[in-house]
């Protein structure tokens, strides 16, 4: 699948990823530490003995530069260093298992939007000008306008309390989330919550591209030669109109990374999410460093690939 | 020409004079037919006389405590019902659309500033300074907005200008972008280059002939900035970083309600619903000036 040069590609663009991941950290290493007040002193002050151990300890009595190559070359070794309020837990090992549950939630909320997104700008285009066309389009603009904690509000209205009896509490999410994985219904409602105002964008530009595409010879070409209506719209036209919806699969990536630390508080989930929140209002900063370096690893990550995901779908680039 | 050349120009001079509209006068008459946005229009204009009269007059005091029984539905005296705390929900939400509306707006204000002059530098000087500013920008893309605004909110406080400053830090690239391409674009163009010719200095070409230009995009591009400047802020608030209580704002209001959503949900649904439909107003009003200014673009 991949030739040489392409793997070539991928090399450096990790390559780059990681001078990323220095970049942002050392960014938020350094406004951190030129504020007053971190977790330690925010707590009980301790004696100054007892301060000064626990700076020791932390090594924030080392000068500012001391302190930085020590953390960049702990952060080349994978080490984000140790929780302020926690001590003792290692923020690595902790975000990376936050990960994996928001990579949960992240992923439905992407199945949500591409899937939900891309059908109903499809359907919209096909029937322009139709009822169908004003209904989805109106849908998306609304669909746009809702910020996500109304939705989940409204989803926990509808499956909390009008369907409550119908459906035995299905989907209506009980906070608390125990396991290491989610189980669907624990994962659908976010997701959908955390998707649908992304969904409607993507409906909106398939909406649109697909409108250029459908003029298109080529499409009359296969309409021509007899195929269905919709294999002509699915095989040949809908390929095409991709493309620019692949292009905002990167900024699509940071709205659900956004709109997660929202999501993950309502519904209780316990990633990345609701880590950064609970940080930033501990003033764990040390976490908050380590979030902000994952968060831009996650990003850099998906733009790689929706780089990638160009070549598969437009044969005609190449690396 | 046969006929007096007086009679024709004047002849003329009328019937151009009936004839001629403006481009915004175009546009207006445009922005008319659109019936999304001009609901959207008076919903606004109502919205906004709601938080000036919240100033001087509300039906309650927002934050009188134990008005009646705490969590009580809607009813004659209270119209949306009390909150957890027994405030009338009314009242704070007449007030929460006052924060609402000066985040929105006063973002963009920020951006505006902001944006025109670094795209109009990055544009019209190009060159170097247009590759820097160019890469800050895309950088700027890169980072996931939100975050950046909550980190900025929790280190320099909690006050109304902060939170615009935040919210303005994450905007002003959508802005300077826009203005960047504009001004690449009509600089270019002849009349720009009959001006220069003219002996125009650069500070007159870009403020009396490129700005002007790039008007119509910039309001479009302003007006949707309000409903994400809105939305970060509920979204802040949602999180417990907006303006400190006891001022209401819609997301702090929407979160208050969350736990109860299953016994009262009208302290949630009010603040949601009232941001969602302001949310949507200046979303349809957005898309209806795109079309009223550019009528290219319109498919």
């Amino acid at each position: 699948m991949f030739t040489r040069g392409a793997l070539l590609y991928i090399g450096q663009r990790l390559v780059l990823i990681v001078f990323t991941a220095v970049a942002v950290s050392s960014i938020v290493f350094l406004g951190v530490h030129r504020l007053p007040g971190d977790a330690l002193l925010n707590e009980r002050r301790p004696d100054p003995a007892a301060e000064a151990a626990l700076l020791h300890y932390y090594h924030l009595d080392l000068p500012l530069p001391e302190q930085y190559v020590r953390y960049v070359t702990g952060l080349l070794h994978g080490d984000l260093g140790e929780s302020y309020v926690n001590r003792g837990v290692q923020i690595t090992p902790l975000l990376l298992r936050e990960a994996r549950v928001s990579a949960e939630v992240g992923a439905a909320a992407l199945v949500f939007t591409i899937g939900l997104g891309v059908l109903l700008g499809v359907i919209a285009a096909v029937r322009q000008n139709t009822w169908v066309d004003y209904l989805a389009t109106t849908t998306s603009i609304i669909g746009y306008s809702m910020p996500n904690f109304v939705i989940a509000s409204l989803l926990f209205l509808l499956f909390g309390v009008a369907l409550y009896s119908w459906t035995g509490g299905a989907l209506f999410y009980n906070s608390g989330w125990t396991g290491n994985y989610g189980t669907l219904d624990q994962i659908l409602v976010p997701g959908f919550a955390l998707g649908f105002p992304y969904a409607s964008i993507v409906a909106r530009l398939t909406r649109a591209s697909m409108l250029e595409v459908i003029r298109q010879d080529y499409v009359r070409t296969a309409r021509a030669k007899g195929l269905t209506g919709r294999v002509v719209i699915v095989r040949h036209a809908l390929r095409n109109a991709l493309i620019p919806v692949v292009t905002i699969l990167g900024p699509l990536v940071i709205g659900i990374v956004t709109g997660s630390v929202v999501i993950e508080n309502i519904f209780g989930i316990p990633g990345l999410g609701k880590e950064f929140a609970a940080s930033i209002l501990n003033r764990d900063y040390n976490i908050v460093i380590g979030l902000f370096t994952f968060y831009a690893i996650i990003i850099a990550l998906a733009n790689l690939l929706v780089d990638l995901l160009y070549t598969v779908i437009d044969p005609r680039i190449r690396y | 020409m046969a006929t007096a050349p007086g009679i024709t120009e004047k002849y003329i001079e009328e019937t151009l004079a009936h004839e001629q509209t403006s481009l915004w006068g175009d546009a207006w008459r445009r922005l008319r037919r659109n019936r999304l946005a001009l609901v959207s229009t008076v919903f606004l204009t109502l919205l906004t006389l709601v938080a000036i009269i919240a100033q001087f007059w509300t039906p309650y005091s927002y934050f009188t405590q134990g008005l009646g029984p705490i969590y009580q539905g809607p009813t004659a005296q209270h119209w949306l019902g009390l909150d957890q705390s027994g405030r009338d929900i009314l009242s704070r939400l007449m007030l929460g659309a006052q924060v609402s509306l000066k985040v929105g707006i006063g973002t963009q204000l920020v951006v505006i500033v902001v944006g025109v002059i670094i795209g109009l530098v990055a544009g019209f000087y190009r060159g170097f300074l247009d590759t820097i500013i160019s890469t800050v920008i895309n950088i700027f893309y890169g980072i996931p907005d939100l975050l950046v605004a909550l980190t900025l909110v929790l280190l320099l406080g909690r006050s109304l200008a902060i939170i615009i400053f935040a919210i303005a830090f994450t905007q002003w690239m959508n802005m300077a972008r826009l203005v960047r391409g504009q001004t690449l674009a009509l600089r270019e163009r002849e009349f720009v280059e009959a001006a220069r010719s003219g002996g125009a200095k650069a500070s007159k070409i870009i403020f009396r002939h490129i700005l002007p230009n790039a008007l119509g995009p910039l309001i479009v591009q302003a007006t949707i900035g309000i409903p994400m400047a809105i939305l970060f802020e509920a979204f802040l608030s949602f999180l417990g970083l907006g303006v400190p209580p006891p001022t209401p704002s819609w997301g702090a209001m929407a979160a208050d309600g969350f736990h109860a959503i299953r016994i009262s949900p009208h302290i949630v649904l009010a603040p949601a619903i009232a941001l969602s439909l302001t949310l949507m107003a200046f979303n349809f009003l957005g898309d209806g000036l795109r079309d009223a200014l550019d009528p290219r673009q319109k498919r």
